[in-house]
């Protein structure tokens, strides 16, 4: 027990006796314990490292900041060392003013008396003064009394040129009511005139480019017709802004359908050409042949003259850009056989065989096709068979083509004619019978007229 | 005022004072402070100044500004609500305004005796006294109220300026379109670069005293009983919708018909501030009745919840034809098509009406509804009510402690050698 407070540096209160010794020596003998106690500072370890474990009297180090003795007296507030300043309720006058009126003002008694410094913004538009006899000589206008003039001109002081502001204070009493527009033209007119006629350029009309004066020119008759337009923009109802917006979104919807259409003419537009060459190609054949006419060839060449027709129409009206159409190089039609190539022996039925580029849907078409017309699939391969085989499957996949165009067509034509009636209750639209076109009907057609379904815009407005 | 690197900033004060008269109050105190001194009803009770009940006998008798010595039947003038809403037989409540203006200068000049001598306490030699008018107030009394401020109270200087243009400069804009509702009437005045455009202003008479009119015919039709707070003497607590329980006090005989409407009417007013909202939509019965009620004590110790009622109350603000919408939409289009987007971009609300609950928001949405698609628009409103309500004081107290409008005011010499007439060239 005793060791633990001699360890802690507790003195036991009962034995602990005051003695004059124990006073006297009281000191020397705890040093004497520390020192004991002292331990070596070990090799390597810093000296202050040393010491902040082990000081002379073992003492931790303080771990809170202690005062330095000083503190208390430094505290007293050094709050700069100059005297406070002075403010003073002092007169001033404002040289903007032209009446020298003295007003009161806080100010610091040390402030030496300087200008009024809000004084600088006392700024001033310069407007053209004129006299009388200038007025007669230059500025005598049918419309403008020199009263009104001057009224103008005084306002225009006043304000500022706010000519809004102008035009609301104008007096209406004494001068009949103008319109900004004339107040400004009138205004401007004066400066354009007086500027050429005085010396003295007037700051804000006038500018100086190249040491030439250049006058402000006020355009009155354009800016009344910008004001109209303004007006008339700003003037709409509601209604009419709504009315404004559904057309422009139905113009968008248009437009788009015409591309669609467009691109499906195009579609068709080669298909047709297709055909032509199909029976360019066999009227040549047909007349070489001396004069085998074939139904076909028939029809193809109506369909090529009303073709023709119809194009003279469109180039007139100039309505859609068959042109463009009319021009594209076709690189296939129907089937095309190969010639045969290669040397040595072949087989003639090698002719027959259809293309690799022919699809296996419409080469099991064509041979339903064939087997309609109780023509044989595969036919003894003499030369001329071979030829007329082969030109005749290739006119039914050109004729399979324009049957699938047609019936998508027709169903287009139906779709529409369902929509107009939905929207249209009670209406119903009559297809006229030209491009009314029943599958029956189909074959005896020329083909001129079954394109005209999309072709024609007479017929499209029928539609929309 | 400037700074120590030679900057120029803030204001210069030059001891000015803000007065805005209006309909339902007057605004007083010094520019360059954020709220009036002052806010005192615009209405003056007259009275005999022999018969004095008791109960004055309490009222210091400083608020009591006399026309003349007490003897004979010289009549009294009561100013300011401690001393108007006491009873006192044979006292008169009168007004000076009149349409936007002051009407009765006899009246309006005690108002600013008592403003000099109890609100301010300074001399009125010493001050410049900046005043707000409405935007067409006639010049007979434009000039009458420089001459008054001349020649009777000796101000070193004066200056007029149109409440809407004030209103706008408090809300930081010098291009605006100021809605302000007031007490009597509710108009909208375009202001361009700080110039009212007098042409294109726009007003109905459809204000807070509408409102409080309207409080009192619905609660006629309700059946229920405004007694005048100053005649009760005491009451019980009773249930909602229970038949008030009350004892009357005794009052003086002869208490004035216009006094009691009065305080009526104050009470009314009171009503609205505490009970009525405006709803965001037009009025619908469902929707109003989703809204949570307000309960309400009359003076008789009456209570009950107020629901739908208190968005129907509001709704005769906004009539198509007279509402602030409308207004607002005439007012723009009445000026030059240039200035309309700036308009639009800035339409200010303000005045007392707008700090009724809800409005502002109301405002907004019917402006919004009306407003041309080609515009964007912005409606500004103070987030504070007291801000909108002392909109016009506010701007007053800004503009009279700017330094650069130091050059602007109608000094006291310059009155001398121009006279009155120069009021019109000056103060636009």
């Amino acid at each position: 027990m005793a060791d633990i407070l001699d360890i802690l540096d507790i003195e036991q209160p009962g034995t602990a006796e005051i003695t004059r010794d124990s006073i006297l020596h009281g000191d020397k003998m705890k040093k004497k314990y520390v020192t004991a106690k002292a331990a070596r500072r070990p090799e390597g370890m810093h000296r202050e490292v040393f010491a902040l474990l082990y000081n002379d009297n073992k003492d931790l180090p303080p771990l809170l900041p202690t005062d330095t003795g000083k503190a208390y007296k430094q505290t007293k507030a050094k709050l700069g060392m100059r005297k406070v300043r002075k403010w003073v309720w002092a007169p001033f006058t404002n040289p903007a003013r032209k009446d020298n009126a003295v007003f009161y003002h806080w100010k610091r008694k040390t402030d030496e008396s300087k200008e009024y410094p809000f004084a600088q913004f006392n700024k001033q538009v310069s407007i053209p003064s004129y006299s009388e006899s200038e007025y007669n000589q230059y500025l005598k206008s049918e419309d403008w009394s020199q009263a009104e003039t001057d009224h103008l001109m005084d306002l225009c002081q006043r304000f500022d040129l706010r000519f809004i502001v102008i035009h609301d204070r104008w007096d209406r009493a004494a001068f009949r009511d103008r319109s900004v527009e004339d107040l400004k033209e009138r205004y401007y007119n004066i400066c354009g005139i007086l500027s050429k006629v005085k010396t003295n350029p007037w700051s804000n009309t006038v500018t100086m480019v190249n040491g030439e004066k250049r006058v402000y020119h006020y355009d009155a008759e354009h800016e009344r017709k910008r004001k109209e337009q303004l007006r008339r923009l700003f003037d709409r109802t509601k209604e009419q802004i709504e009315e404004e917006q559904t057309l422009l979104a139905e113009l968008k919807k248009i437009e788009a359908r015409k591309r669609e259409r467009e691109r499906k003419t195009q579609d068709l537009q080669k298909l047709i050409s297709r055909a032509d060459g199909n029976s360019a190609a066999a009227n040549q054949t047909a007349i070489a042949n001396d004069g085998m006419n074939t139904p076909s060839t028939v029809s193809s060449s109506i369909a090529r003259r009303h073709d023709r027709k119809l194009h003279k129409k469109k180039l007139a009206s100039q309505q859609r850009p068959m042109r463009a159409i009319e021009t594209v190089t076709v690189e296939w039609s129907g089937i095309k056989f190969p010639e045969a190539r290669g040397t040595g022996v072949w087989l003639r039925s090698q002719r027959m065989k259809l293309p690799p580029g022919v699809g296996q849907r419409k080469t099991k078409a064509i041979e339903q096709e064939l087997r309609l017309m109780n023509i044989d699939v595969a036919p003894t391969p003499t030369e001329s068979i071979c030829k007329h085989f082969n030109e005749l499957r290739s006119d039914l996949a050109l004729a399979l083509d324009l049957k699938n165009a047609l019936t998508s067509y027709e169903f287009e034509l139906q779709a529409l004619r369902h929509q107009y009636e939905a929207l249209n209750p009670g209406k119903t639209l009559t297809i006229p019978p030209s491009i009314c076109n029943t599958s029956a009907e189909a074959d005896t057609k020329p083909l001129g007229e079954i394109i005209d379904v999309v072709g024609s815009p007479g017929s499209h407005n029928n539609t929309i | 005022m400037s700074g120590p690197n030679g900057m120029l900033y803030g204001g210069d004060e030059i001891g000015a004072l803000v007065f805005d008269p209006g309909h339902h109050s007057l605004r007083v105190g010094y520019a360059q402070e954020d709220t009036p001194k002052a806010d005192i009803p615009a209405v003056i009770g007259v009275g005999p100044a022999t018969h004095i009940p008791d109960a004055e006998e309490k009222v210091p008798d400083g608020n009591i500004t006399q026309s003349a010595a007490k003897t004979g039947n010289e009549l009294r003038h009561y100013i300011d609500v401690t001393e108007i809403h006491v009873p006192r037989p044979g006292m008169e409540i009168q007004t000076y305004m009149k349409d936007g203006q002051v009407d009765n200068w006899d009246l309006f000049e005690k108002m600013l005796d008592y403003c000099y001598s109890k609100v301010i306490r300074s001399p009125s030699e010493h001050h410049p006294a900046l005043f707000t008018e409405a935007v067409w107030t006639t010049r007979p009394a434009r000039e009458k109220l420089a001459e008054l401020l001349f020649e009777k109270y000796q101000a070193p200087a004066f200056f007029l300026v149109k409440n809407a243009v004030l209103a706008a400069f408090a809300n930081g804009k010098s291009t605006a379109l100021v809605l302000d509702a007031g007490a009597s009437q509710t108009s909208a005045v375009p202001v361009i670069d700080g110039y009212a455009i007098v042409s294109a202003a726009v007003r109905s008479p459809l204000g807070g005293d509408h409102l409080a009119a309207q409080a009192k015919i619905m609660l006629n039709n309700m059946h229920i009983q405004m007694l005048p707070i100053y005649s009760i003497q005491s009451k019980e607590v009773i249930r909602e919708r229970e038949r008030a329980k009350y004892t009357l006090k005794n009052l003086p005989a002869g208490l004035t018909q216009s006094w009691q409407q009065y305080m009526l009417k104050r009470q009314y007013e009171d009503f609205c501030h505490c009970v009525a909202q405006v709803s965001e939509n037009p009025y619908e019965e469902r929707v109003a009745a989703a809204v949570p009620g307000v309960h309400h004590e009359f003076p008789g110790g009456y209570h009950q919840d107020f629901g739908p009622e208190r968005f129907k109350l509001t709704e005769c603000l906004f009539e198509q034809t007279m509402g602030a919408a409308q207004l607002v939409c005439s007012a723009a289009g009445a000026c030059d098509a240039d200035a309309r987007p700036a308009l639009w971009g800035g339409v200010v609300a303000c005045g007392g009406l707008s700090a009724l609950a809800g409005w502002p928001d109301r405002v907004a949405r019917e402006l919004a509804a009306r407003a041309p698609s080609s515009h964007r628009l912005k409606t500004h409103a103070a987030p504070s009510p007291q801000e909108r309500r002392f909109a016009a004081w506010l701007g007053g107290s800004i503009l009279a402690s700017i330094g650069s409008f130091q050059q602007m005011w109608i000094s006291s010499q310059e009155y001398d050698e121009g006279g009155k007439g120069q009021l019109e060239r000056k103060c636009p």
